[in-house]
């Protein structure tokens, strides 16, 4: 078996197979990337909506309970696969990236809008009555008292959770995304050995997660402190 | 454009993908135990073991949880054949899964571990506990409060992840929705309703598993 290894190494590390993998890995990184960045933006907007009190956004509210409960509770490759049979009939022609990149937008959305809204919770009581105390609007007590306030304990399971989304990405691969983990199968299907091929495959994921699990670690400790 | 939807054809399936949901189920609960093995022996070699030991922990913690599960399958299933081990599908799933468990469960556990404060066991030792009575009483429930949430956590997970078995030809759930779907050609509405079918499957996982930390050990675990 190890000569079978030694006997392909060269070949395999060739400048082509390594360009190949580069944006097999790319791909990885941008649906990980956009996913998580569009995730953010609208979980912060969904845990302020939990936040408000108005009754007249009483049925925003439940909509978007429902929605965070729901999609943190179906497996990701099922979110791909009603994306992709939504999407297809209502935008022919979508790139199979886009709707991979959906998908976890879909996901992170979810997931982060809890992290976030544990974050917002996070802020002692005392700190919104003095913001209301000194008559405060909703949108400034949010920017200016509770926000601040809020990131250090957003941040880190943030991280953490970026980590899970890389990994997660790998199942898009079903679709036929040319990501690290279809990078694999392409490589073995083309003769190389498994353990060559998906060897290789989990040592780039592990170079891409691996840094940013460290900086988790590293930012829980670091904020815990402070 | 139009589309109607039709729930009647995939309906007709319920039984068939209630069976999927079973075995869904049944990989999530062998994973889950045999993690937990791996996870107490690992949480005791960080916490307690030798160097080396814990080398192997950490080593074996960092690797399987920064990696997809799906490539550390893939591996297991095409590269072992090459050393004479053919894994059926089913069970190079559970393996795999069972090793990433394993992984996760060893961290859960060794927080729990070191969330056991020094002063109290002394306190308990200034009571007259014996060794037996302060593990029963004092180290043992501390440890189940802490690490309660975070593991009925990381089973949901675990159900949700239990999916990728489909992409190996197992038919649980999700496997036998690709079944229904290429037959009937509703895929739209087949995965919903299998989504739908997950949400309640670990609705209520996450309800059965709160009421018993509440009976057992209780914790105020909240079940949304």
């Amino acid at each position: 078996m190890f000569e079978r290894l030694v006997q392909e190494a060269p070949q395999f590390f060739g400048y082509h197979n390594l360009v190949f993998i580069g944006q097999a890995m790319g791909r990885t990184l941008w649906m990980t990337l956009i996913g998580c960045g569009v995730g953010f933006v609208c979980g912060l907007f969904i845990a302020i909506i939990r936040q408000t009190q108005t009754r007249i956004l009483m049925p925003v509210r439940l909509l978007v309970i429902v929605y965070v409960e729901f999609f943190r509770r179906i497996p990701f490759l099922v979110i791909l696969f009603i994306v992709l049979f939504a999407i297809e009939p209502l935008i022919p022609g979508t790139s199979l990236l886009g709707i991979a990149t959906v998908s976890v937008c879909l996901l992170s959305t979810a997931f982060l809008s809890e992290v976030i809204r544990s974050g917002l919770e996070s802020v002692p009581r005392q700190q919104i009555e003095g913001a209301a105390t000194l008559n405060f609007s909703f949108i400034q007590m949010m920017s200016m008292v509770i926000l601040p306030q809020s990131w250090r304990v957003i941040l880190p399971p943030a991280a953490a959770f970026i980590v899970m989304f890389i990994k997660d990405t790998s199942l898009a691969s079903q679709l036929g995304v040319i990501e690290l983990t279809f990078a694999g199968k392409m490589l073995v299907n083309r003769g190389f050995s498994p353990i060559l091929g998906f060897g290789a495959i989990l040592l780039c994921y592990f170079m891409l997660s691996y840094p940013l699990s460290r900086f988790a670690a590293y930012l829980e400790k670091r904020l815990e402190s402070s | 454009m139009e589309y109607t939807f039709q729930f009647a054809a995939v309906f007709r399936e319920l039984p068939y993908l209630l069976g999927g949901a079973a075995l869904t189920l049944g990989i999530a609960f062998t994973s889950f135990w045999g993690g937990a093995v791996i996870g107490v022996l690992g949480a005791v070699a960080k916490v307690n073991g030798k160097r080396v030991a814990r080398r192997i922990a950490s080593a074996y913690v960092v690797f399987f949880t920064n990696t997809p599960a799906l490539v550390q399958i893939f591996l297991l299933y095409y590269a072992l054949p090459d050393v004479g081990i053919l894994l059926d599908p089913l069970v190079a799933v559970v393996v795999g899964l069972t090793l990433n468990s394993g992984a996760y469960l060893t961290e859960i556990l060794r927080a729990g571990v070191i969330s056991v404060r020094r002063s109290e066991i002394e306190a308990a030792t200034a009571l007259n506990m014996s060794r037996f009575q302060i593990l029963l009483y004092v180290i043992l429930p501390h440890i189940a409060k802490t690490i309660y949430a975070p593991l009925s956590n990381f089973f949901v997970w675990l159900v949700l992840g239990s999916s990728l078995a489909a992409l190996f030809g197992v038919e649980e759930l999700t496997g036998r929705a690709i079944n229904i779907s290429t037959e009937n050609l509703r895929s739209i509405e087949t995965f919903l309703v299998v989504a739908v079918i997950y949400a309640l499957l670990t609705l209520i996982a996450s309800a059965t598993l709160a009421l018993v930390g509440r009976w057992a050990f209780r914790v105020d675990a909240k079940v949304l």
